[in-house]
């Protein structure tokens, strides 16, 4: 009992980090996307962020009154073991951890049909608010992970899951999700975005390639092709808040998994928003 | 970089309003008003059905932040929704000189906002900073609405730049 209270208040702290903490690559990729911006609106739009990312550090408030879905992403040595205990722990962890936050009270109460039409109303504990279906994953190292990911609305509302025909060439998969990415960076808002982008085999492995993609992106080491997506978005001149300038995407999250025996890849593509990704990782 | 911004007290005056350009970048302080989906039609209701003035709300020379107010702060949502932008003309004519939140709007939009001197701003999301420029807030119609209930907070230096006025668009 004592052991779940500790792995409960773990989980309830790493929540309450990636809530309000920007990551250490996330403001060195802020500081270098103000010094080269040239925009002084763009420029000035992203000095509030990042003074924003710090005044939520320093008051352990929400960088953003969307304070987001969980999603849990769970890394498991060999020799580690997961039980349901474990995962009722990490569940009381993450209640725990959104009513001190507070996170924004968005469960929505009732029946499939209330839920749907939003007639039942809004549970007002934020805690009610249940973390999306976790994600588990072998690893090498002799350990067992939790991963917090606080997934916001417009994020979502731009994101896309869909077939890409590949024909042979790795271009027409890249020139596609760059066209998603114009057509949707512009209507997001909260620019500048990270396209987080996972490719697999079935729309489900895609979305979860994704998830990692975004938990295991690093701002300050970029691929080749990860360089080459933020790049074709900042060609757009959308910039922060739409308002113009160079500073679209301030990086790329890519992840690529098993591919199918076929002309087909499924690709996710989420353009995570100016707060995001909003990520906080714990050894239990 | 060093840049002196304007500051806007409310209530906003109709010169005040003739002031402000395209792409200028300000900081509101004093008393506005928040709503969004939920709660801007039933204002607009009460406009048409002309029980604005016994509700208590004050639109003239008033800001219209497009949020919720929640425990975890309050920030812009996206007011090219439906029920947001559609009632921004309603709300112009009866006094509104500032809508603020984020997202390109429609011509007809920016269109009816030069008609009635109103003007629109984005402001960045940032949640923790505005936290701590909240001096006081409270529901001022509608309490069923629960976080999205129009409210009335008193603010000091809320960021914003302006996205469109006089007819012209940052967009």
């Amino acid at each position: 009992m004592k052991q779940n209270g500790l792995i409960c208040n773990k989980v309830k702290n790493t929540l309450i980090q990636a809530a309000t903490c920007f990551r250490k690559d996330q403001k060195e990729a802020y500081n270098n996307a103000i010094n080269k911006e040239t925009n002084p609106r763009a420029k000035w739009v992203m000095e509030n962020l990042l003074e924003n990312a710090i005044a939520a550090e320093l008051n352990k408030r929400p960088l953003c009154d969307d304070t987001g879905i969980p999603h849990l992403f769970l890394e498991i040595g060999k020799n580690k073991q997961v039980d349901g205990e474990l995962l009722e722990s990490i569940y009381k962890g993450v209640a725990e951890g959104l009513r001190e936050l507070p996170g924004r009270p968005m469960a929505i109460k009732g029946d499939t049909v209330q839920r749907l039409d939003q007639s039942g109303g809004l549970d007002t504990d934020p805690g009610a608010l249940m973390p999306a279906p976790i994600v588990i994953k072998p690893i090498v190292e002799e350990e067992l992970r939790l991963h917090i990911l606080m997934q916001g609305g417009g994020p979502e509302i731009r994101g896309k899951t869909y077939r890409v025909f590949h024909q042979h060439k790795l271009s027409v998969i890249i020139d596609e999700i760059v066209s998603w990415a114009l057509q949707e960076a512009g209507k997001l808002g909260c620019t500048p975005c990270v396209p987080a982008i996972g490719i697999g085999r079935s729309h489900f492995e895609a979305a979860s390639l994704m998830i990692e993609a975004m938990v295991h992106g690093d701002f300050s080491k970029q691929s080749e092709l990860e360089r080459e997506i933020t790049l074709r978005v900042n060609e757009s001149n959308v910039g922060p808040l739409g308002l113009g300038g160079q500073t679209t995407a301030l990086a790329t999250f890519l992840r690529v998994g098993p591919q199918r025996a076929s002309g087909v890849r499924i690709v996710c593509l989420r353009l995570c928003c100016c707060m995001e990704p909003r990520v906080a990782s714990v050894s239990l | 970089m060093v840049t002196t911004l304007k500051t806007i007290y409310t209530p906003i005056t109709e010169d005040m309003v003739k002031d402000l350009e395209v792409g200028e970048m300000i900081m509101i302080s004093g008393y506005i008003y928040t709503g969004r989906d939920a709660v801007l039609p039933k204002v607009v209701s009460l406009i048409k059905n002309n029980k604005l003035q016994q509700s208590g709300i004050e639109l003239n020379g008033s800001v219209i932040f497009h949020t919720a107010v929640s425990p975890a702060g309050v920030g812009p949502t996206s007011s090219n929704k439906y029920e947001i932008e559609s009632n921004i003309p309603t709300l112009s004519e009866a006094g509104v000189k500032l809508h603020l939140g984020k997202g390109s709007i429609s011509k007809d939009t920016i269109a009816s906002l030069n008609k009635y001197n109103s003007v629109y701003a984005v402001i960045p999301p940032v949640t923790a900073l505005l936290s701590s420029k909240i001096k006081s807030q409270a529901v001022a119609a509608f309490p069923e609405e629960g976080m999205e209930a129009l409210h009335l907070l008193e603010v000091d230096d809320f960021p914003a730049i302006i996205a469109v006025a006089h007819g012209k668009s940052i967009y």
